[in-house]
């Protein structure tokens, strides 16, 4: 094992598991670069919006499609001065056909001052910067991405959740108790594992198409169907734990079942579960996002990345670029979580039935 | 082996009828029907209707009843297509699907296995770091980023192709290329470490001791308990490989089984959800035990037990 020189190391300390695992990590430089990509994503989307303050619904109709790096003058149009909100926004070249009186002068005078007023109505300039263009409606397309990316990020990681409370229950469960229940319960796995699950969560998206709590019906379905494997995991686990002499002795000296299961065995079921749920997350993006590719995932106003890749494709002839950027950040997105889970797997040295 | 495959025939009865039970009450339950249509519809038509596709009998009757049917392969007409029977819907757009699969597992497996054949006999090497990348690539890019980059560059700027159809021979490309590029990455992988295990084992250090030209050693010794991680690879595969077809059919527009099924859940068909559901499930189970006969007679480990 390689250390860096500055960390001194006392050879007679005893070190953790953890900590081990941890260097091991450090010298993995991919998933180093993994981590640090994440880190860096999960960043731009929950802390961006703060510093790139466009609004990912704000629709410019007359500035479709926009360049990326594209700077337009607008105009806001406010019927009352002090509103906070503009009633519409639109560009010079609507301004001047639908608000002008005296085309030429107005222009100049709101190139000059910055705001006009004629009649009850308030007219005020402004410029705005988009950084990677904008989509078929004008809305801007990084801001709708670092939306997309948050729900995106946010489903894959309550779906994990769900999957890992179920898979973490039943694999302790079966392999705990063993025997005839053991049986019964790898059974059921087995044969969910034979359901062409995707279709059913295809056909119950479409079916509750109408469902108010949508987004809830995702994560169900998502956790349901990537529990399987975490449970076997996880028996597989508690099936080698529990014969060894800590479980032995906590038995042995009257602690209740429920306190093993907790206390003792579930501590050291850390390890792989934090391995498998890194790996699960960026499935269980993949799994949204092609749910919502084929429109079948959140509504129109919670687009994730899927629905930005598909309102892509449909105008990648004319505007590729809206295409191009949503599949980049969710690839390399996709690309680092799998990495880190790579690494970390071989961090924590778990042997996983995949592969 | 032939009671291996009856019984195995035998355990996908109660699969199949789990299948069955799930769907039916998941498609009865879900809002909305056949008979619920925007226009007005005078009722006794309604009830005619209700009556001449069985559902004015009571539902444990009807689940019944179409339990039945399906044994008998006797399958009810649709509501959503008048005078057809998800036979005749499932005969017309399943060999769409097939060809469209198919194509994509020849392209996984041409690709793949002597990619990483390649990468396990030239172990750390460029040969075995540019194909290994490429797949983890392979692996990372979805099916629906692929799809319509590959419709960019080859049907719009390069104008080889065309951009979504399944008329001309040179339409076939772009759907198969999307579909199996991910299976291709999966399967260098799979073949690689296989690969690598035989080629340190004893039996193929004896070919190479006796004189077999390298290429003998890997291809005829090794490549042959090599694949077998590939060979077991190939039965989650062609259920991916189903519910990939549901991506690809959209991007490319291709009038295959798995957007027949799509638009059947959205008119909320329930006869051919419930056909085609239960088609499917048939179709994997099917194809999980021919993986296993093959696995049984390449791996002679296993032809004993």
């Amino acid at each position: 094992m390689r250390l860096s020189p500055n960390i001194s190391v006392d050879p007679e300390a005893p070190r953790s598991l953890w900590a081990d695992a941890f260097q091991r990590l450090l010298d993995n430089r991919l998933a180093l670069f993994g981590l640090g990509f994440f880190v860096f994503i999960s960043a731009l989307c929950y802390l961006g919006p703060f510093v790139y303050r466009l609004n990912p619904d704000s629709q410019v109709l007359a500035l479709d499609s926009q360049l990326p790096f594209a700077n337009v003058q607008l105009v806001e149009v406010r019927y009352d001065a002090e509103k906070a909100t503009p009633d519409e926004t639109t560009t010079l070249d609507d301004f001047v056909e639908v608000y002008a009186k005296n085309p030429e002068a107005d222009l100049a005078a709101l190139a000059q001052s910055g705001t006009l007023v004629l009649g009850d109505i308030h007219f005020r300039t402004l410029s705005r910067f988009h950084l990677l263009g904008t989509d078929s409606k004008g809305r801007d397309i990084l801001a709708r991405i670092m939306r997309g990316g948050r729900i995106s990020l946010g489903v894959a990681f309550l779906a994990t959740l769900t999957a890992l409370v179920i898979g973490v229950n039943y694999g302790l469960i079966s392999g705990y108790f063993g025997g005839r229940v053991d049986a019964l319960m790898m059974r059921v796995v087995d044969i969910l594992y034979a359901l062409p699950f995707l279709i059913f969560v295809i056909l119950l998206m479409i079916l509750f198409d109408g469902f108010r709590f949508k987004i809830l019906l995702v994560f169900i379905a998502i956790g349901a169907v990537e529990w399987l494997t975490m449970a076997r995991i996880v028996r597989g686990q508690v099936l080698h734990l529990k014969e060894q002499d800590f479980v032995a002795a906590a038995r042995a000296t009257g602690v209740k079942t429920f306190s093993i299961l907790t206390k003792h065995l579930a501590p050291n079921l850390l390890g792989p579960v934090i391995v498998y749920s890194t790996l699960l997350i960026p499935a269980v993006m993949l799994l949204e996002s092609t749910l919502s590719f084929l429109g079948l995932g959140m509504q129109a106003n919670m687009a994730s990345w899927g629905t930005l890749i598909k309102e892509g494709q449909e105008s990648m002839r004319s505007a590729p670029w809206q295409l191009i950027a949503p599949s980049l950040f969710f690839s390399a997105t996709l690309f680092a979580m799998n990495f880190l889970g790579d690494g970390l797997r071989d961090a924590l040295d778990v042997k996983s039935d995949k592969d | 082996m032939l009671t291996f495959i009856l019984k195995r025939l035998g355990q996908a009865i109660p699969v199949l009828l789990a299948i069955y039970t799930i769907t039916f009450f998941m498609i009865r339950l879900a809002p909305g029907g056949p008979f619920s249509d925007e226009r007005k519809v005078a009722p006794h038509i309604i009830e005619r209707q209700m009556e001449y596709y069985g559902y004015n009998e009571p539902l444990p009757v009807q689940f019944v009843n179409t339990l039945v049917q399906h044994v008998k392969l006797d399958l009810p007409p649709l509501t959503s297509h008048i005078g057809l029977t998800a036979a005749d819907i499932i005969s017309e757009s399943f060999p769409v699907s097939l060809e469209l699969g198919l194509w994509a597992m020849f392209i996984a497996l041409m690709l793949g296995i002597p990619a990483g054949v390649v990468a396990a006999s030239r172990q750390n090497s460029w040969l075995d770091y540019t194909p290994m990348s490429l797949a983890m690539t392979g692996i990372c890019l979805p099916t629906f980023v692929v799809g319509p980059v590959l419709a960019l560059v080859f049907g719009i700027y390069l104008r080889w192709t065309s951009v979504a159809g399944w008329a001309g021979p040179i339409d076939r490309m772009l759907p198969s290329l999307t579909l199996g590029l991910y299976y291709a990455a999966y399967i260098a992988r799979l073949t690689r470490g296989g690969m690598l295990e035989i080629l340190s084992s004893d039996f193929v250090r004896t070919a190479r001791a006796k004189g077999a030209s390298e290429f003998r050693a890997v291809v005829v010794h090794a490549l042959r308990g090599g694949i077998l991680p590939v060979i077991s690879f190939l039965g989650p595969a062609l259920a991916g490989l189903v519910t990939g077809s549901f991506v690809v059919e959209t991007i490319f527009q291709v009038p295959g089984l798995g957007r027949h099924f799509v638009l059947a859940a959205v008119n909320r068909d329930h006869s051919l959800i419930l056909s085609t559901v239960l088609f499917y499930a048939s179709l994997i189970m099917l194809a999980n035990l021919a993986v296993d006969v093959l696995q049984v007679l390449l791996n002679p480990k296993l032809r004993y037990k």
